[in-house]
């Protein structure tokens, strides 16, 4: 009678999965984002072929497009970094946004002002660490109201972005104005433009550093230790003598800090200028990033040129095919999907309830 | 079965025969266009397209054909500068930016390839620079603005006539989008305009901080339109303003495209400008592999330009004629859209104005736009072709400065 009433399905928790499962797992999701993106193209009379064809020669076919490739997915992978020390500690910093637009606040005030008293060299280190100083001061409101009075750091964060985001806006329309009504900050000089290393502002070889960084200070320092006993169980931290609200200080501030050198390498390196779109989404889409690399940093990599390639590729689309910047940002949205509900079976399984029935008379 | 076959084939070898004399005959050419937005704002970047296709005709008629590339919803920063570097990589010879802010980006590649003509419409920098392959354009809209506030004080004077409104309550709405010359100057040549025809006409002036967003755009009117507002304009790209104007039951003249098919009880009439021309001038010289003007700027008299289709069944009596009138007397110069005898700052007269800076601070330092008894606005080739004209002049209020 009861049997009846059961769902048809119900999940149960995946125990460990042999690395070599759970890649074939990402791996058909991987396929099946690329058929369900071809069938829209098909529904809207592309030739899929065609379209992927474009995507990938969009992003890499050429010197250029590999350029900008790189370019897009500098900011993603240095933001991803940025916040896995958060997401570890399970301190859900949604603010990179504002920290990377805090950061290219800092560095523009200094591009805009010694521009012309400085060496470019010192003039650019200055701008740097302005960068890195705004973004993590920025970082660490937030951590403070989180340790101090138990905030959400989620809304606390978020809600912090829009506040930078109008500054930059006052800064556009008010002080740094250049034509009066123009709404425009004019361009750096370019002493406080960033150098090209082979082409690409030289902020790639800073964001391969920084993965190595990353990759050492989360696996063989003390701070990496300790951030990982917190985001396991803050109270066992406390046993153990940990200063919770110290490390979320730190580690917040680090992140920011990160954030804010991003945004330095944008506003000098790509766009040579402050404008309040300076983080244009990468805040939020490097959360994607972090995820989707399960925080290992040399995943990282793979995953932010990954999306690189598609949000260039799906820009292409429109110039080769016409097809609308809408329908772009819906292939790469199956992407996103597929690959993060991957993880979802590969942690889970599904059992279906006539299995089970089967079990229980058996058994 | 062999028949059919070499049929098919002379069929095909003459084909190609013919098509290759064809092309032969024909010059060909790739120009890029980097726009701010996409044809869907049926305002500003719609604009261009429309001169894209008009433009393409004209020049195949001249034995040029013309493959566009174009780019959409680039604003400014990098993305911009990616745009004309792949469009030179595609193979244009010559790439038009349309909007302001794209400049700067813009400037960074043309220095790269010289051999590639690059122009910034609406801006400033690309005539004074040292570089020889980029340009600027503009178009003397403050003529259209006028004639565009001519059918609106004729509307309005009519309302007074008719005593629906007291002279007083003759109050235009204008929703514009920053405090930036252009905007500026396109309002200040509308009020003129329609005070020409309704000496007791009032505007008061929203900005609403973009160029380009629908929602805000319709709460600036419905705010105007709050304040005793009975007429709406716009320097905007939405046709909200109009929607709104006509749900509140008052006129309206638009900017960019004709609105009349949003809102047909409202809009009396819009002004454009027509890019074909110099879509066509600056192709064709490049075609030819001739040169062109680094700063270029036409108006009414060249055609370029346009006003949409008077709204005959709402505007005032008379309109038709007194507009011909008044491009008539624009097109021959006996009529300036800012003779400095019908406006006034802080009560007074304006005697002197320098329009251009040279030396980079935006603080305008040569150039005297007055003389004969106007200023001159867009004035090419003696000014430039960015409009300057960016005086608060008495009679028009603007209900918020931050912008």
């Amino acid at each position: 009678m009861r049997s009846h009433r059961e769902p048809l399905f119900h999940l149960a928790k995946q125990g460990d999965v042999s690395g070599r499962r759970a890649w074939a797992i990402r791996l058909a999701s991987f396929v099946l984002a690329i058929f369900i993106g071809g069938l829209i193209f098909l529904f809207l009379g592309h030739n899929p072929f065609r379209a992927y064809g474009e995507i990938i020669t969009g992003s890499l076919g050429r010197k250029t497009a590999l350029r900008q490739t790189i370019k897009i997915a500098v900011p993603l992978l240095g933001t991803a970094l940025a916040i896995a020390p958060c997401f570890k500690m399970r301190f859900w910093n949604i603010g990179a946004e504002g920290q990377i637009t805090a950061g290219a606040i800092g560095a523009t005030f200094f591009a805009l002002n010694y521009a012309n008293r400085l060496p470019s060299p010192l003039l650019l280190t200055i701008m740097g660490l302005s960068g890195v100083l705004c973004g993590a001061l920025w970082a660490l409101i937030p951590a403070i109201f989180k340790a101090r009075w138990g905030t959400n750091e989620t809304l606390f964060t978020l809600m912090m972005n829009y506040i930078v985001i109008g500054m930059v806006k006052y800064l556009q329309g008010g002080p740094w104005e250049g034509k009066p009504g123009s709404q425009i900050i004019p361009n750096f000089n370019n002493a406080a433009v960033l150098p090209k290393v082979l082409g690409v502002h030289c902020g790639w070889i800073m964001v391969l550093i920084l993965t190595l960084f990353i990759f050492i200070y989360m696996n063989y320092s003390k701070h990496g230790y300790e951030i990982s006993v917190i985001g396991e169980s803050p109270k066992t931290a406390r046993y153990a003598g940990m200063d919770v609200g110290r490390v979320t200080r730190r580690t917040m501030m680090l992140s920011g800090g990160m954030c804010g050198l991003v945004g330095y390498m944008v506003a000098s390196g790509a766009n040579m200028t402050l404008y309040h779109n300076v983080a244009d989404g990468v805040g939020f889409t490097a959360i994607t990033v972090a995820w989707l690399s399960q925080l290992n940093p040399f995943a990282m990599i793979a995953i932010s040129l990954l999306l690189a390639i598609l949000d260039k590729g799906a820009g292409t689309l429109q110039t080769a095919m016409q097809v609308p910047t809408s329908i772009s940002d819906i292939i790469t949205g199956i992407f996103l999907f597929c690959m993060l509900a991957c993880e979802f079976f590969i942690n889970y399984r599904i059992l279906f309830s006539g299995g089970r029935k089967k079990e229980a008379k058996e058994g | 079965m062999k028949k059919l076959t070499a049929l098919l084939l002379a069929v095909v070898l003459f084909t190609t025969l013919f098509a290759c004399v064809c092309q032969a005959e024909n010059k060909s050419i790739k120009v890029g266009l980097v726009c701010i937005g996409d044809e869907n704002d049926q305002g500003y970047t719609y604009n261009f397209i429309r001169g894209t296709e008009t433009a393409t005709e004209v020049l195949a008629g001249k034995g040029i054909d013309v493959e566009w590339q174009i780019k959409f919803n680039l604003i400014e920063g990098d993305p911009v500068a990616v745009a004309n570097e792949e469009l030179v990589e595609d193979g244009c010879a010559i790439i038009f930016n349309n909007s302001y802010g794209q400049e700067p980006a813009m400037l960074t590649i043309a220095a790269e390839y010289p051999e590639v003509q690059f122009v910034a419409m609406t801006n400033e920098g690309s005539w004074k620079d040292d570089l020889d392959n980029t340009h600027n354009a503009f178009a003397r809209i403050h003529e259209g603005r006028y004639i565009a506030g001519v059918v609106a004080g004729m509307k309005l004077q009519e309302m007074i006539d008719k005593g629906e409104i007291a002279p007083e309550q003759a109050i235009i709405g204008y929703v514009g989008a920053y405090s930036f010359a252009e905007v500026v100057s396109g309002y200040s040549a509308y009020f003129l305009g329609a005070r020409s025809v309704c000496p007791s006409v009032t505007m008061k002036v929203q900005f609403v901080g973009s160029w380009s967003d629908a929602t805000l755009e319709a709460n600036a009117a419905q705010a105007l339109i709050d304040q005793d507002c009975v007429l709406i304009s716009q320097h905007s790209d939405n046709t909200t303003p109009a929607t709104t104007a006509e749900k509140n039951g008052v006129f309206h003249t638009g900017y960019n495209a004709d609105m009349m098919p949003a809102a047909p009880k409202a809009s009396l009439i819009s002004t454009r400008i027509d890019w074909t021309n110099y879509f066509v001038y600056a192709i064709e010289s490049v075609a030819n592999g001739e040169t062109f003007d680094a700063d270029y700027s036409k108006g009414l008299a060249e055609g370029d330009i346009a006003l949409t289709t008077l709204n005959e069944e709402i505007c005032a009596e008379g309109t038709r004629e007194k507009m011909d009138e008044v491009i008539d007397a624009i097109i021959k110069g006996e009529l300036e859209v800012f003779d400095t005898s019908t406006f006034t700052v802080n009560g007074e007269v304006v005697e002197s104005f320098l329009a251009i800076d040279m030396t980079g601070d935006f603080v305008p330092d040569e150039g005297e736009a007055i003389w004969d008894g106007a200023f001159h606005e867009s004035q090419c080739p003696e000014l430039m072709s960015a409009p300057y004209f960016n005086m608060p002049i008495d009679g028009i209020t603007r209900l918020n400065e931050a912008y």
